[in-house]
C-alpha cells in the first residue's frame, strides 16, 4: 500500500550501504552469519532470518556475548573517565579525585569501569576454560581457542595498565609487582620494561604515559580485532562443538538473538550497578614511589604466576623461573596443535586429566601467591 | 756522639717529608721522635688543629733531641690527678685565649664546686678530671661525633665510671643509673632516635660543675625544657607543699633516671601511695585520667573515621585541621594535669572531645548511603520489569515460530 512512499531507512540506503555497515555489527556478535551485502539491508535480513543457524545467546556460548558486551561498556565508561584523566604523574592522582568528587556521575562511571574490567577478565577465564571442557580447539576450530587466549592475554594487559594510571598506592605497587613477574619472563620482560621505560622498581612519567596510550588506544584496538577475528572464524567454522555439531536449534535467529542480547545486556548492567554500589573500589592514597606499601600483591589474576615465582627455591635463577612461565603460556596457546585426539579416545582422556592438572596447579599458586602477598 | 745526633735528627726529618707531613711539622717540636704514640694521638686532636704544641702544657724544651735537655726548662709529666685541672685552666680560663673559640672561661671554677672537683680537692683522686671525660692527647672537640663528649656520647663517658660498682661502693651511689636512663623517652630519644636536642646526663647534671639537683630545684631543672608543665605545677598545691615536706618535686611521681610516662593503672597507685588509695585525691586523679584518655580515644577514633572518608573520596582537609585541632586540646591538658585541679583539665578536654565528636558525626552523615541502596533497589525493580518484558517478547517470538 504504501510501498510507494519512501521511508527514511529507505532515504539512508539508496546513500549508503547499510548491509555492509550492519554486516560490520554482526562481526562483533549481534548477529553472526553472513549478510550478502549487494541486497538492500531489508532484504538481506529477511534471507538472513530465513536461514537456519545454531543459536548463539544460549549457555555458555553466551560468555562471548557477555564479553562484547563488557568491552563496550569499558570502552564507553574509559571514554567517559578519559574526558577528566590527566597522565602526568603529579596530576594523575588529582585528576582522579576530581572524577570521583566533582564530575555528575563520576564516581560510578569509574566504579563501572572497574568492575567491568573485573568481571571481563573473569569471564574470559571462564570462556577458555570452557573451550578447553568442550574441546571447542579441534579441526578447524584452532583459531578459536588462539584468538580466546590472546585477547584474554589483552584483557590482563588492559587492566595491568589500567591499574597503574591513577598513580594510587595501592595501584601503583601492584603493577610494579606485576612488572617484577613480566620482567622474570626473558626476551618478553626486558621489552616490556624498556617499553615502559621503566625498569620495574619504578613508574615515571614516561612509564605512565606509555601506559596510557597503550590502555587507550594500542590495546583496546588490539582486543577489538581479536573480537572481530574471533566472530570471523565463527562464521567460518560455525558454532558447533563436539557434542552438538552444527546442529540447527532454532529459525528466526536475528530477533531472538537481539532480545537475548538486550537480555544478557540489562543483567550485566544490573550486577556491574549493584557490585559498584555496594562494594565500592576505595580511593586510595596516592603512591609514593620511595615508600613500598606492604602487602600490595599483584592482581588477582596474576597470583599463581606470582606465587609460583615465589615458591621457586632461591637458588634458581629468576630466568629459569620466567622462562618455565613463558614455556607455559606458549604450550597454552598451542593447546589445539598438540591435543589432536579425538572425541571418546584414550588420548582425550589423557589431554582432560592434564588440563584439570594444571587448572588445579593455578588454583593451588593463586591460593599459595595470596598467602606470600 | 754528635754526628750520629745530628743524623738521626736528619733521618728523622727526612722521614716526616717523606711520610707527607710537609714543612708543617718540620717547623714543630721534636718529641714525637721519643713518643711517637702520643704524638700520633695528639696529631688527631683539636689542640694540634688549633696550633697547641707539646711544650704549651709539658713546658721542656721541644726543640731538642737531647733527652736530657728535652726535659730541663721546668719540664712536668701531668700525671698528677689532683694538680691537671689546674694546668688545663691556665689557658681554658684565660679570657684572652678563650674568646676566639667563644668557649666559657668559668669552666675551671665550675668543676671546682662539682661533687668531682670537690673530691679531688680532698685528695680522692679517683674522682673525675678534666681528662677522663675529655681524653688526654687525642681531644677532640664537643661537636665531633667521634668526641667522648659529644652529647650522644655522654651516656656511654659517664657510664665508664658511674656502672662501675667497686667504683661507686664508697660513695653509696646507685649503678643502674645509666641503663635506666637508656631505657626512658630521653634515652630513647637521643641513642635509638638519634636526637642530640634530646636531654643526656649534663642537661640536667651539669656539665663540669656536675652535681645531682636538690629538692627545691628539680622542678626548675625539668622545666627547661617543660615549661607549661612547671608552670602548672607551681600553680596547683603540689609546687610548695612537696618541697616544704622535702620530696624531690618531679622525681617524686615520675622518677628521677628512669623516667616514664603514667601508664593509665600507674595512676590511682601513684597518687594512693602518698594519699591513699581511697582518699579523695586518688579519686580525682583517676578522674582526670579518665577526662584525658577519653578524650585521646574519642580523637584516634576519629581518625580512624576520617580514614574511611578519605577512601570513600570524601574532601578531608577540613576534618583534618579540625582533628589536628582537637590533639593541640588534647596537649594542652597533659601539662594541666600538673595542676592537680580538674577544671582546667575539664576545659581543654572537653573542647578536644567536642570537635572530635563533631567531626565523627559529620563524616557519618557524609558516609551514609542509604539513598544509595533505596536507588539500586528501585534501579532493580525497573531491571526486572525490563527482564519480564523482554522475556514476555522473547516467548511471543518462539510461539510464532513454531508453527510456521
Amino acid at each position: 500500500m504504501n510501498e510507494d512512499k519512501p521511508t527514511v531507512l529507505d532515504w539512508f540506503s539508496r546513500r549508503l550501504n547499510l548491509t555492509e555497515i550492519f554486516s560490520l555489527l554482526t562481526s562483533y556478535g549481534i548477529y553472526y552469519g553472513e549478510l550478502d551485502s549487494r541486497k538492500p539491508l531489508k532484504e538481506a535480513l529477511a534471507e538472513a532470518e530465513k536461514r537456519p543457524v545454531a543459536l548463539y545467546s544460549r549457555w555458555p556460548r553466551i560468555l562471548s556475548l557477555i564479553a562484547v558486551v563488557l568491552i563496550g561498556l569499558e570502552l564507553l565508561t574509559g571514554g567517559l573517565l578519559a574526558l577528566y584523566y590527566l597522565p602526568t604523574p603529579d596530576s594523575a592522582h588529582p585528576s582522579l579525585g576530581t572524577i570521583l568528587r566533582d564530575v555528575h556521575f563520576g564516581d560510578f562511571v569509574h566504579q563501572m569501569h572497574f568492575w567491568g574490567a573485573q568481571l571481563l577478565i573473569l569471564v574470559l577465564i571462564l570462556r577458555v576454560i570452557r573451550y578447553f571442557l568442550g574441546s571447542v580447539y579441534k579441526a578447524p576450530r584452532e583459531l578459536i581457542w588462539v584468538f580466546g587466549a590472546l585477547l584474554l592475554l589483552a584483557a590482563f594487559h588492559l587492566d595491568l595498565t589500567g591499574r597503574a594510571l591513577p598513580m594510587t598506592d595501592q595501584g601503583y605497587w601492584s603493577s610494579v609487582r606485576a612488572l617484577e613477574i613480566v620482567g622474570a619472563v626473558p626476551i618478553y620482560g626486558p621489552l616490556v620494561h624498556f617499553l615502559v621505560g621503566g625498569d620495574g622498581a619504578f613508574i615515571t612519567e614516561l612509564t605512565l604515559i606509555r601506559f596510557y596510550v597503550l590502555h587507550v588506544a594500542v590495546l583496546p584496538i588490539v582486543a577489538v580485532t581479536l573480537i572481530y577475528l574471533y566472530f570471523s572464524t565463527i562464521r567460518r567454522v560455525g558454532l558447533g562443538d563436539a557434542k552438538h555439531g552444527n546442529e540447527v536449534q532454532s529459525q528466526r535467529v536475528l530477533r531472538s538473538q537481539l532480545l537475548t542480547m538486550a537480555i544478557v545486556l540489562t543483567l550485566v548492567f544490573g550486577l556491574l550497578v549493584t557490585l559498584a554500589v555496594i562494594a565500592p573500589k576505595p580511593f586510595e592514597r596516592e603512591a609514593d614511589p620511595f615508600a613500598t606499601v606492604p602487602g600490595v600483591g599483584p592482581p588477582w589474576y596474576l597470583l599463581a604466576p606470582f606465587g609460583f615465582l615465589e615458591w621457586m627455591p632461591s637458588f634458581v635463577p629468576q630466568w629459569i623461573a620466567g622462562l618455565i612461565l613463558f614455556l607455559a603460556f606458549t604450550l597454552f596457546l598451542a593447546v589445539p596443535f598438540l591435543d589432536r585426539s579425538t572425541k571418546g579416545s584414550m588420548g582425550r582422556w589423557v589431554a582432560l586429566t592434564i588440563g584439570l592438572l594444571i587448572m588445579v596447579a593455578w588454583l593451588v599458586f593463586t591460593i599459595y601467591g595470596g598467602r606470600v602477598a | 756522639m754528635k754526628p750520629i745526633i745530628k743524623s738521626c735528627q736528619l733521618l728523622s726529618l727526612l722521614m716526616m717529608v717523606l711520610a707527607g707531613q710537609g714543612a708543617r711539622l718540620v717547623a714543630q717540636e721534636q718529641c714525637g721522635v721519643c713518643h711517637p704514640e702520643s704524638r700520633v694521638e695528639f696529631d688527631k686532636s683539636r689542640h694540634a688543629q688549633e696550633g697547641v704544641s707539646c711544650t704549651d702544657c709539658h713546658r721542656g724544651d721541644g726543640n731538642t733531641l737531647d733527652t736530657e735537655a728535652a726535659h730541663r726548662r721546668g719540664f712536668r709529666s701531668l700525671g698528677d690527678r689532683q694538680t691537671s685541672p689546674a694546668m688545663c685552666a691556665e689557658c681554658h680560663s684565660d679570657i684572652e685565649k678563650m674568646r676566639p673559640y667563644n668557649l666559657p672561661v668559668d669552666q675551671y671554677a665550675v668543676y671546682q664546686i662539682s661533687q668531682h672537683g670537690q673530691a679531688v680537692a680532698r685528695g680522692d683522686v679517683k674522682a673525675a678530671v678534666c681528662t677522663d671525660c675529655h681524653g688526654v692527647h687525642d681531644i677532640l672537640r664537643v661537636g665531633d661525633p667521634a668526641s667522648s663528649t659529644y652529647s650522644r656520647n655522654i651516656p656511654s663517658t659517664c657510664a665508664r665510671c658511674h656502672t662501675d660498682a667497686s667504683m661507686m661502693e664508697p660513695y653509696g651511689l646507685p649503678v643502674a643509673v645509666v641503663d635506666d636512663y637508656q631505657s626512658t623517652v630521653h634515652g630513647r630519644a637521643l641513642l635509638e632516635e638519634g636526637n642530640t636536642a634530646a636531654p643526656n646526663c649534663t642537661t640536667c647534671h651539669g656539665v663540669h660543675g656536675a652535681t645531682p639537683p636538690g629538692v627545691g630545684d628539680v622542678n626548675k631543672i625539668c622545666g627547661a625544657c617543660h615549661d607549661q608543665t612547671r608552670q602548672a605545677f607551681i600553680e596547683g598545691p603540689h609546687g610548695e607543699a612537696m618541697v616544704a615536706a622535702g620530696l624531690p618535686e618531679c622525681a617524686s611521681c615520675h622518677s628521677n633516671h628512669a623516667i616514664e610516662r603514667f601508664q593509665p593503672d600507674d595512676v590511682i597507685s601513684l597518687c594512693g601511695e602518698c594519699h591513699g588509695v581511697e582518699s579523695e585525691q586518688a579519686t580525682l586523679g583517676t578522674k582526670m585520667h579518665t577526662l584525658v584518655d577519653s578524650a585521646a580515644e574519642q580523637i584516634e577514633e576519629a581518625g580512624l573515621i576520617v580514614e574511611r572518608a578519605e577512601r570513600a573520596a570524601l574532601r578531608i582537609e577540613d576534618y583534618e585541621a579540625r582533628l589536628e585541632g582537637a590533639r593541640t586540646y588534647l596537649t594542652e591538658a597533659l601539662p594541666l594535669v600538673h595542676t592537680v585541679t580538674i577544671e582546667p583539665v575539664e576545659q581543654v578536654t572537653r573542647r578536644a572531645r567536642s570537635i572530635a565528636e563533631e567531626v565523627q558525626h559529620e563524616i557519618y552523615g557524609e558516609l551514609d548511603r542509604t539513598e544509595e541502596h533505596l536507588g539500586l533497589a528501585l534501579f532493580w525493580f525497573y531491571v526486572l520489569m525490563t527482564l519480564v518484558i523482554l522475556v514476555l517478547f522473547k516467548r511471543r517470538l518462539r510461539a510464532a515460530s513454531e508453527p510456521s
